[in-house]
């Protein structure tokens, strides 16, 4: 097995003092964004990002994805002790984390999420070890009109899977489109959409955008719900750590499942917060005990735990191979692989094999050093959300805007944090979903690259995207998937009325 | 004191003003991208084919979403009321003069005065404590940043007097 072999070689490049140390590091800056609210897994990647410029790749990818789990593991803490979910994808784990925790077990509640994140993560890993190659190889032959294809693809999952209106969909990737097109034409060198305004001819990057969208825009939507910390005490019993763990086996079916619903949520950019939540109803509808959801289930724990953790590392498949990325955390990384001076995609296979495999083995790594951390750290960080909000609140808003200003040291960038704040909480509370702006930002550049080379390919016709087989199936599924809203409404509409009623009733 | 309690906005009305507001942006993108050609050159599409495209999709999904809140907006929801608009009117308002002062100052000394003005206005801290905390915070940073990442922060008149640059 070649791949096996390149995952010891990755372990070696992992297992150093120096990058355990930063593991360490990451994980916990991740467990402290996850924890506060404001604060979450792609803007706290954002804001650590500038300050990886001068690292390693592999160091830099080691801090970030590290950081990255801290952050997701950190988002089921507070969802447990305090009924607020740090990270959007562990709202689901409220529902029944929260109550058990209540009747007393927290450490049985908190054990469940935490062990079950962890099972989440290393299927996803062990998912990515096996196929990421294969996945690297089949897109090597993948030429400009391929490449356009697969972006339509992940860009139309959104539209049709994504869940939220497919019309808010559009106008939000549509924007970040936009933005991503202002500034330096890379083909033709001219410099668009900047209005005449100077501090817009480098563009506007994605960073500060996903500062303002994600970490002022929530804020803004924290404050207004008048937020008030009423925690559970978070003391962690060992006995009731081990117990827990020996009663994991029982929930084999639901990780199971939630694992595999994760890993395609993952891997499809459906992200982890629409896997946890599938995920979770899923295991109420087929679950023996599913009428006990809501009051404290630990399997209602575990399936959305299982799957939101699946997801986010398994989102890291596409991005390595494809290049594209699985969830708004995965973008944010791409766009660091890229100012590293990395080309995300299959040829970082070829290229970078110290990188990719380093990566992956830091995964198994992180996740272990993520799920031990965050079991002995639980008290230190309930603690932390005791701090009055006053305090809290204004310190996140200065990291945000420090954050923002060491992306390129321009104080244009400052204003631009706050516009993208008002647009993120304006988005937020009208459900227009945020993620895929955040992806368009990111790809932007690439998708109009591929679409423009393949129209030079063949002098400008569409017809270029089912010229072959594969190009023609990629852009097929994608026009399905964009009109996938329009499709199943026809189905319903086509469907005997009480059969669809009984669909809508269930 | 109930200053603005009665104020209600609907979630109609906001949902067709971001809509708007999307929508003129996409004619922004429009109108830009035009200035670049959208036609077809020598060397395949022109620089401004791919934003006015980009432009005209925004626009048709915006009107479409106007259209939408029209006619299924449940008409008595609301997406904000008095108490929410104040709250976020305390937390908004400082921020943009925390802005303002740090483009003015500098970030570490409008850090400074935001944490120390918040606290001892909002929070209610004895002066001694808000002071301690702000300066405190604001050196934290300097040290991290300046110090140990070797990032440099924007600064103002008072670390020029200091001769901190």
């Amino acid at each position: 097995m070649e791949n096996i072999a390149s995952l010891m070689h990755g372990f070696g490049v992992a297992l150093t003092t120096y990058h355990v140390a930063l593991m360490i590091m990451g994980v916990l800056l991740g467990i402290l964004v996850g924890v506060l609210p404001g604060l979450g897994a792609p803007n706290g990647v954002s804001l650590l990002l500038p300050l990886t410029f001068t690292m390693d790749p592999v160091s830099a990818i080691i801090l970030l994805t590290s950081m990255y789990w801290g952050a997701l593991f950190g988002g089921s803490t507070t969802s447990i002790l305090f009924n607020i979910p740090g990270e959007p994808s562990s709202v689901a784990t409220t529902f029944d984390g929260y109550p058990l925790a209540k009747s007393g077990h927290a450490t049985q509640a908190l054990t469940l999420a935490f062990l079950s994140a962890g099972l989440g993560a290393l299927i996803g890993v062990i998912l990515i070890t096996f196929l990421s190659t294969w996945v690297a190889n089949f897109a090597l032959r993948f030429s400009s009109p391929e490449y356009f294809a697969v972006y339509f693809l992940a860009f139309a999952s959104f539209v049709g899977l994504g869940g939220a209106s497919p019309l808010k969909t559009v106008v939000s990737m549509m924007l970040g489109f936009a933005f991503a097109a202002v500034g330096m034409d890379t083909i033709s060198g001219s410099l668009r959409l900047t209005f005449g305004i100077n501090e817009l001819l480098g563009g506007i990057s994605f960073l500060v955008a996903v500062i303002g969208l994600f970490g002022i825009g929530e804020l803004i939507l924290t404050m207004e719900e008048g937020l008030r910390f009423d925690g559970l005490k978070a003391r962690v019993n060992l006995r009731d750590v081990f117990a827990t763990m020996r009663s994991m086996p029982r929930y084999w079916i639901a990780i199971l499942r939630s694992a595999a619903v994760g890993c395609w949520m993952g891997i499809t950019p459906g992200g982890p917060t629409a896997a946890s939540f599938m995920s979770y109803g899923l295991a109420k509808r087929l679950s023996k005990r599913g009428k006990k959801f809501g009051t404290g289930e630990p399997e209602g724990i575990v399936a959305p735990e299982t799957a939101d953790h699946a997801a986010g590392t398994s989102a890291m498949l596409p991005m390595l191979a494809l290049g594209i990325p699985g969830s708004a955390t995965a973008a944010v990384m791409l766009g660091g692989l890229m100012i590293w001076g990395l080309n995300p995609g299959p040829m970082l296979f070829i290229e970078r094999k110290d990188f990719v495999w380093g990566l992956i083995a830091s995964m198994y790594l992180g996740n272990v050093v993520a799920l031990v951390l965050v079991l002995a750290t639980v008290p230190v960080f309930a603690a932390i959300l005791r701090i009055p909000f006053t305090i809290i609140g204004p310190v996140i808003v200065v990291v945000c805007f420090i954050g923002a200003y060491t992306v390129a040291s321009a104080t244009f960038d400052l204003w631009l944090v706050l516009a993208f704040g008002v647009a993120g909480y304006a988005f937020k509370k009208l459900d227009y979903p945020i993620a895929p702006m955040v992806l368009a930002m990111v790809l932007g550049d690439k998708a109009e690259d591929a679409f423009r080379q393949s129209m030079i390919m063949s002098k400008g016709t569409l017809s270029i995207f089912w010229s072959n087989p594969l190009v023609g199936t990629l852009m097929t599924a994608g026009l399905v998937l964009l009109f996938w809203p329009v499709l199943t409404q026809g189905i319903q509409r086509v469907l005997p009325a009480r059969r669809s009623h009984d669909l809508l009733a269930d | 004191m109930d200053l603005g309690t009665n104020i209600r906005t609907s979630r109609l009305a906001a949902e067709i003003t971001v809509a708007i507001v999307t929508m003129l942006a996409g004619v922004a993108v429009i109108a830009g991208a035009l200035d670049f050609g959208i036609g077809w050159s020598r060397s395949g599409p022109e620089a401004g084919a791919f934003p006015f495209y980009v432009g005209v999709i925004i626009v048709a999904a915006s009107l479409g979403n106007i259209a939408h809140a029209l006619l299924k907006c449940d008409r008595a929801a609301a997406f904000i009321d008095g108490v929410q608009a104040r709250r976020i009117a305390t937390f908004f308002g400082p921020m943009i003069l925390f802005v303002f002062a740090s483009v003015w100052l500098g970030l570490y000394v409008a850090t400074a005065l935001y944490l120390g003005i918040v606290m001892r206005v909002q929070g209610g801290y004895r002066l001694v404590t808000a002071i301690a905390v702000a300066i405190a915070t604001s050196a934290f940073f300097y040290v991290v940043l300046e110090l140990w990442f070797r990032v440099p922060l924007l600064k103002g008149p008072l670390e020029a007097a200091m001769g901190l640059h």
